[in-house]
């Protein structure tokens, strides 16, 4: 390519000042040379030809900065990797087109602003939603971190589902006694601080700045005289009475009641559903509670108080429900005696259960026992998935009773053995040489278990049928009640699944789909204990990242809303992925610059064009178009073909190509935008109506849009576009939308050669120019 | 209301230096009073030695109960305090605030458990009365003997190491780099990514229901790692190893070794002019042998950083071949890029924590000969994805030998869930067969596939979901048995596979799903980083449920596959939590450790049972006035005691733990004082 004629033909311009040539501008050099320029000449604008921005637009705007220029006043004309890597063969062609590039960005140089950064500052709080195991990790590391945790559980302790259980697999050991330390760590750590017995109501703002609304329940107990002595619960006169939902509702306790021995805060709690005083309003003649509270904490005066926590992130750690295996009529649960599920089992061997471990069912010990997987998992209708810690439960479960019944029969029926994490495997080993019958069987084989005699019978296609005294149900795990109102209040999405959807399943599984929002635990999707803490450990990580900065900076082109345009439709803040435009109370759209990630989806949704992206408005846009499209036709008559690519997979996509040198024809020209979600009807029209015999719109794969789903919206509108070009007579074939991802080079060529073969056989749009640019 | 009942005997006034004991006994409401006569045993405590006040209250935990120990100690100069009431684990550190509040070193405080330990246990106020006494007593008989203790602190380097950039270590350096703080980023290959940018696509395939050909694996993670290169407090090292390794936490000495690329990424504009002359051709091991390269090269399409490297091994100019003495590639090169000079060297840094993610291998399937590994027609699954990647030797195009096959069998479990041998689940396979026949299926529409399995184990989120969707894709799923025969036998050109209790399969490629093992010099990694490994050969964690990213030794912690199998979205989560828990180091100004850590005494004769005994490597033997003793190091002693336990000479001893402290309990024990 032959640089000098291009460097003088850039000269020609008029707004140009000067121009240069250099063998390596990236070099240190080279960016001296750029910011002498810059201050002898008094540059307000500088455009850089050479490789592509994507490798090092970075360091020229770092150069403009250092030389107090804005940086966004940099444009680059990628003449490296999309002409002269593509178009190797031919020279004189390729350098034809490097001055259209050029022409192209000194046109939308002129256009284009400086760009200032919106800073907010931060909460350096978080909160934790959720007490189990991961939400008691995720605080424990975040407050590690050095900043303040709230833990909100709605239950009067923290403990979550692993308090309930009684052993852990494979190891075996006792749960509460590895949990509960834990507990109290959390409980004494400076940094966090508990909040018990209290449900979120409300979350409002954006990363960095959230104001949680958190309604605290009344305990009827003041929390700072209660000392945990337990003299209310034991007088209370419905001791005993009231079923305990920590025991699954198979044990008892009274009105005034810890939850479990090892409850954190040790701070006791008086049901109002149970209450005679707060249900009946009264109780025997004096209140036994209060009466037997020495401390005098037992207060019937306290109501419900909400209260706004400031934070700036929040972990979501509201764990699972267990499936209800009430729906599974042929399983009998609930309605056979001897049917229990796997937690009802856990509470019932356990020494801190009702029956202090000494298991039995209606008073009888069981002496067989069958296990039935899969209960409400891989359903063909219903709930799809694995629940990924039934068959380990079951295993554990099936060998704690085999030590029991000796040598009565163990039956585990199950489909697959997923036994996969450390040591899982050799446990499963172990159990199955115990003499406990594995049963494999299809999901969708029958199975039924009935009654028969004083006992049970299970009775499964291809099997003898196995009587059994006891029948516990692996059920799986769902989406804990209440998924739908948080994902609501904080506008993050769920997964098909039903349980909070990650921002990338593979890249980023601790991210929820809302920024400054994380996830850990069952929460995300069913999984065991480890795997649960590591993710608690992985989302105080990202959280520690937002709370270890000063400001949260905007990272511009941000949107922008005219507000005299505005009609509040709120259009914008539907289709914006990032929870960036506010809603509420507001009489037009407003964007939170520090949220706002730039991809300029909600401008090209907009019907009133009241929201803009600077520097990717109309006027920057068909600017660019205008120069790309100047030497319309060409001398020689070939076809000209624009492509509109986003800034991710395409605009990548297209410099691998020019990275393998692989050919591409000349007379294609890019237009790049941060995403393909920002191409707007207007301007492919535009496109064609400047003489564009074919135009492109390359966008990442449908599902792996960087920007989450502007490539499928710029599919709708490509589909739109296409609809008006054929009203107005021209072919609607010369448009046409692809999707790539990053590294597909070889298919890049291949739609680009095959879209100029397209045009070329179609001819020119129009046969000679009518339009001026 | 409460009543207000103090017990209160003072007895004579001992001299400033001697101890000054003050003694409270806790009610507990009813909890400790119902069972426990807690005013006789205030009475009795009175009139131990050196105790100096003794009373008795309520809740001794509540604000007025603190209160009445912290007005005491200042008015009657108390210089020990002894508590009676609940567990220490629930109250000793309420009350040690307490002491410290009123100007008393903590360790001068000493718990009596008279509730979890008595009154809760006991029926009988008489004998748990008594018992209560004597738990009292042991607690006054050792509080004399406790002496003022300080916690050892050490500073922390805030800069994080981060071993193996693959994609669990790129992920933990660049959360460590955005928590704020430099971190050192070391990778032995010349570029970051490991295993991963030689995956195909990476599972589940989300929106595949057209072309499925989105969740390119190298479309995904070259972006991740460009990010990890350009991160300014990211110091990326590739083609590197830690050599040396010494410290503790918050304190590490570091070496690393660098290789010389001999290309200067930065000047490298990937023109390839020097692979052009280059006269060296070597198989391509990352393609398994399938293609070949020069000795400068580009790894991959998707390697970064992005640039060419030189394998000296194989360069001629190193080999003293053709390029002796004038190296081709070096004139070719127009930028100047190549340094064929360059010499190793190493870079010595100082680190506070440190994250082991050093991944795994592949299984070595020729060790199952029964399944004709060296067959043309069997390949391991690794090898599948690098001719079913766009970017591999056949573009993507699933070729064996030239020709394309028509009958594929997937064996699963090759390498795992063995009897003897490798008896874990690789965790990652099942999912990956699952991919790998479909993308079969995508690309050869009409082939005939079967996959052999035991347990299909797609248990991640998503993940049934898409093997449903395989198994409908005309996809023949065939149980076995693992202990049941299976083999690979010649025929003619192709193979058959022949499985106990299903039809022979004739089949022209087989793949086999090899598991992950332990990396071959994982030994040596365990040792320079002082951590441990579990039965199967992976790193071994702290604890498997609470602490699954911890190491035994504090501040290393694990990510990814050097722990155990398991597949990119459960790396993720190991990886960034990794970062969290080293950042927790990172964060604090200064760490403070317990204060009862053991110490050797003059009598040391340096026989170094006790560096045996340690768990945590905290004792060293060296040389102190021209004799070999034992030296702990008190930031990593744990404070457990095994050592003292261990000690033949009764040399080494635990500060708050005295061997005189233990005695003077177990004598109080033995009198009768009631």
């Amino acid at each position: 390519m032959d640089v000098d004629r291009l460097s003088e033909q850039a000269r020609s311009y008029p707004e140009v000042v000067l121009t240069k040539t250099h063998p390596f501008l990236c070099s240190e050099e080279g960016q001296t040379l750029i910011q002498n320029d810059i201050k002898e000449n008094g540059l307000d604008r500088v455009v850089v030809a050479a490789c592509s921005p994507k490798l090092h637009e970075r360091t020229f705007k770092r150069a403009l900065e250092e030389a107090e220029l804005n940086p966004h006043c940099l444009e680059m004309a990628n003449i490296r990797e999309q002409c002269a890597w593509v178009h190797m063969k031919e020279p004189e062609k390729a350098t034809a087109k490097a001055g259209s590039l050029i022409a192209a960005s000194l046109a939308r140089a002129s256009t284009i602003e400086p760009l200032e950064i919106e800073e907010s500052e931060v909460t350096k709080a978080a909160m934790v939603i959720g007490g189990g195991v991961a939400g008691i990790q995720a605080a424990l590391d975040i407050a590690d971190n050095g900043f303040k945790v709230y833990l909100v559980e709605k239950e009067p302790s923290i403990g979550g589902k692993m308090a309930q259980l009684d052993k852990t697999f494979p190891t075996l050991d006792c749960s509460a006694c590895i949990l509960t330390p834990k507990m109290v760590d959390a409980a004494r750590h400076p940094n966090i601080e508990l909040v018990t017995y209290a449900d979120v109501k409300e979350v409002k703002g954006s990363i960095g700045n959230f104001t949680v609304k958190v309604l605290k329940k009344p305990r009827y107990i003041d929390v700072d005289k209660c000392v945990g002595c337990g003299n209310c619960a034991e007088e209370c006169r419905m001791a005993g009475r009231v079923p305990n939902e920590f025991d699954e509702n198979l044990g008892k306790r009274g009105a005034a009641y810890i939850p479990f021995p090892q409850a954190v805060p040790l701070k006791y709690v008086i049901d109002p559903n149970s209450c005679l005083l707060i249900t009946k309003g009264v109780c025997g003649k004096t209140l036994k509670c209060a009466d037997a509270c020495k401390p005098g904490a037992v207060d019937f005066d306290q109501k419900p108080e909400e209260v706004d926590i400031d934070v700036g992130a929040i972990v979501i750690a509201t764990g699972y429900d267990l499936y209800d295996a009430k729906l599974k009529k042929d399983l009998g649960y609930g309605e056979l005696e001897g049917v229990i599920n796997g937690m009802d089992f856990e509470r019932l061997i356990c020494a801190n259960g009702p029956l202090e471990g000494d298991f039995s069912i209606n008073g009888k010990k069981p002496t067989t026992a069958a296990f039935i997987s899969c209960v409400g998992s891989r359903e063909k209708d219903g709930n799809h998935h694995c629940s990924r810690f039934c068959c380990m439960y079951s295993a554990k479960q099936a060998h704690m009773i085999k030590e029991r019944v000796g040598d009565g029969n163990v039956a585990v029926y199950y489909t697959d053995m997923r036994a996969f994490g450390k040591d899982f495997e050799e446990f499963f080993v172990r159990v199955k040489t115990e003499g406990i019958d594995y049963r494999r069987r299809e999901l969708d084989s029958e199975l039924k278990i009935e009654k028969k005699g004083e006992g049970l019978v299970v009775k499964a296609n291809g099997y003898p049928d196995f009587d059994a005294d006891l029948v516990v149900l692996s059920v799986g795990a769902t989406p804990v009640e209440g998924t739908g109102f948080l994902s609501n209040a904080m506008r993050i999405e769920r997964s098909p699944d039903g349980f909070f959807k990650e921002s990338h399943p593979v890249l980023s599984p601790a991210d929820s789909m809302g920024p400054g929002i994380f996830l850990a635990g069952c929460a995300q999707g069913p999984k065991d204990i480890p795997d649960s803490v590591a993710q608690a450990s992985a989302a105080a990580a990202k959280v520690s990242e937002i709370l270890s900065m000063d400001k949260i900076e905007s990272d511009p082109p941000t949107a922008n809303v005219i507000r005299s345009k505005c009609a509040a439709c709120l259009t914008c803040s539907r289709v914006c992925p990032y929870n960036a435009i506010e809603t509420s109370g507001v009489t037009f759209a407003q964007v939170i610059p520090t949220q706002c990630v730039g991809c300029g989806i909600c401008t090209a949704s907009c019907p009133g064009e009241a929201i803009v992206l600077p520097n990717f408005e109309d006027m920057n846009v068909e600017t660019t178009l205008e120069k790309l499209l100047a030497s319309n036709p060409t001398p020689s008559g070939e076809q000209q073909i624009i492509a509109f690519c986003c800034d991710h997979g395409a605009y990548e996509a297209a410099d691998l190509c020019g990275t393998m040198r692989l050919d591409l024809p000349v007379q294609f020209k890019i237009l790049r935008l941060p995403c393909s979600g920002k191409v707007e009807v207007q301007h492919l029209l535009r496109a064609v109506e400047l003489g564009a015999d074919g135009v492109m719109v390359i966008g990442c794969k449908d599902g792996n849009c960087h920007y989450r789903n502007g490539s499928e919206r710029a599919g709708n509108r490509v589909a739109a576009a296409k609809e008006l070009l054929k009203e107005i007579g021209v072919d609607e074939s010369r448009l046409e939308m692809f999707n790539l991802s990053s590294s597909l080079a070889e298919e890049f060529r291949e739609i680009v050669v095959n879209m100029t073969e397209r045009a070329r056989t179609l001819g020119p749009t129009f046969q000679k120019r009518e339009v001026s640019a | 209301m409460t009543e207000e009942h103090t017990h209160e005997v003072v007895d004579g006034t001992p001299e400033m230096d001697e101890p000054r004991i003050g003694v409270y006994i806790c009610d507990c409401g009813v909890n400790i009073a119902a069972t426990v006569d807690t005013k006789a045993v205030t009475e009795h405590a009175s009139k131990l030695p050196y105790v100096v006040i003794a009373k008795n209250y309520k809740y001794m935990c509540s604000d007025p109960g603190q209160n009445l120990i912290k007005d005491d100690i200042k008015e009657y100069n108390l210089n020990r305090v002894v508590v009676a009431s609940c567990t220490p684990r629930m109250h000793e550190p309420t009350f040690r605030a307490a002491v410290v509040e009123a100007g008393l070193n903590p360790c001068l405080f000493e718990m009596a458990n008279i509730r979890e330990h008595c009154s809760w246990i006991h029926k009988e106020m008489d004998s748990a009365t008594v018992k209560a006494i004597k738990i009292v007593e042991l607690s006054v008989a050792r509080a004399p003997l406790l002496e003022p203790l300080t916690a050892a602190e050490v500073g922390v380097t805030r800069v994080g190491l981060v071993v193996g950039g693959g994609i669990a270590g790129v992920r933990a350096a660049r959360d460590i780099a955005d928590r704020g703080f430099p971190v050192h980023l070391v990778e032995r290959e010349p570029y970051l990514g490991g295993r991963i940018i030689w995956l195909s696509k990476l599972f589940p395939l989300r929106k595949c229901e057209e072309d499925c050909v989105g969740d390119c694996a190298p479309c995904f993670v070259t972006p991740e790692l460009k990010e990890a290169v350009n991160n300014p407090n990211i110091h990326v090292h590739v083609n590197s190893e830690v050599s040396d390794l010494d410290g503790y936490v918050g304190n590490f000495n570091v070496k690393i070794k660098e290789n010389p690329l001999y290309v200067d990424k930065d000047r490298c504009t990937l023109c390839g002019e020097c692979t052009k002359v280059c006269p060296v051709s070597v198989k391509n091991d990352n393609d398994y042998g399938m293609s070949e390269r020069k000795a400068i090269y580009r790894p991959s399409e998707a390697a970064v950083p992005v640039t060419y490297v030189l394998d000296d091994v194989n360069c001629s100019y190193f080999t003293g071949g053709q390029c002796e003495g004038h190296p081709l590639c070096v004139d070719a090169c127009k930028f100047g890029a190549i340094n064929i000079d360059a010499k190793e060297r190493t870079v010595e840094a100082e680190v506070g924590a440190i994250v082991v993610a050093t991944g795994s291998d592949n299984y070595d399937a020729s060790q199952k000969s029964e399944l004709l590994p060296q067959h043309p027609r069997v390949m391991t699954a690794p090898e599948f994805e690098r001719i079913s990647s766009h970017l591999g030797p056949t573009k993507g195009e699933l070729l064996v030998n030239g020709t394309k096959p028509e009958k594929v069998a997937f064996i699963s479990c090759v390498g795992s869930r063995e009897g003897t041998g490798n008896t874990y689940c690789s965790r990652v396979c099942c999912m990956y067969t699952a991919k790998e026949a479909h993308t079969v299926r995508k690309k050869l529409p009409d082939a005939k596939i079967t996959v052999y399995y035991t347990d299909v184990r797609t248990f991640g989120k998503g993940h049934d979901e898409f093997y449903v969707k395989v198994l409908n894709e005309d996809v023949q799923y065939r149980q076995r048995e693992l202990g049941h025969r299976l083999e690979v036998v010649e025929n003619g050109p192709n193979v058959v596979v022949r499985a106990e209790g299903h039809d022979d399969f004739e089949a022209d490629l087989v793949v086999l799903a090899t598991g992950m093992v332990p990396r071959s010099d994982a030994a040596e990694v365990m040792r320079l980083f002082n951590i441990s490994r579990s039965a199967d050969g992976f790193y071994l964690e702290a604890h498997p449920k609470l602490r699954p990213i911890d190491t035994f030794t504090d501040g290393v912690f694990l990510a990814g596959c050097c722990q155990f199998p398991k597949d990119i979205t459960d790396t993720m989560f190991q990886a960034s939590g990794a970062a969290a828990r080293a950042c927790g180091i990172l964060s604090s100004p200064k760490l403070s450790l317990g204060e009862a850590v053991a110490f050797a005494d003059e009598t040391c004769t340096g026989c170094g049972q006790c560096v045996e005994t340690c768990q945590y490597s905290a004792i060293s033997l060296e040389e102190k006035d021209g004799k070999v003793v034992a030296v702990v190091n008190d930031i990593l002693c744990k404070a457990c005691g095994t050592c003292i336990a261990a000690c033949p000479s009764g040399s080494m001893q635990q500060k708050h733990y005295t061997d005189e402290q233990v005695l003077a309990m177990i004598s109080a024990m033995g009198g009768s004082s009631v």
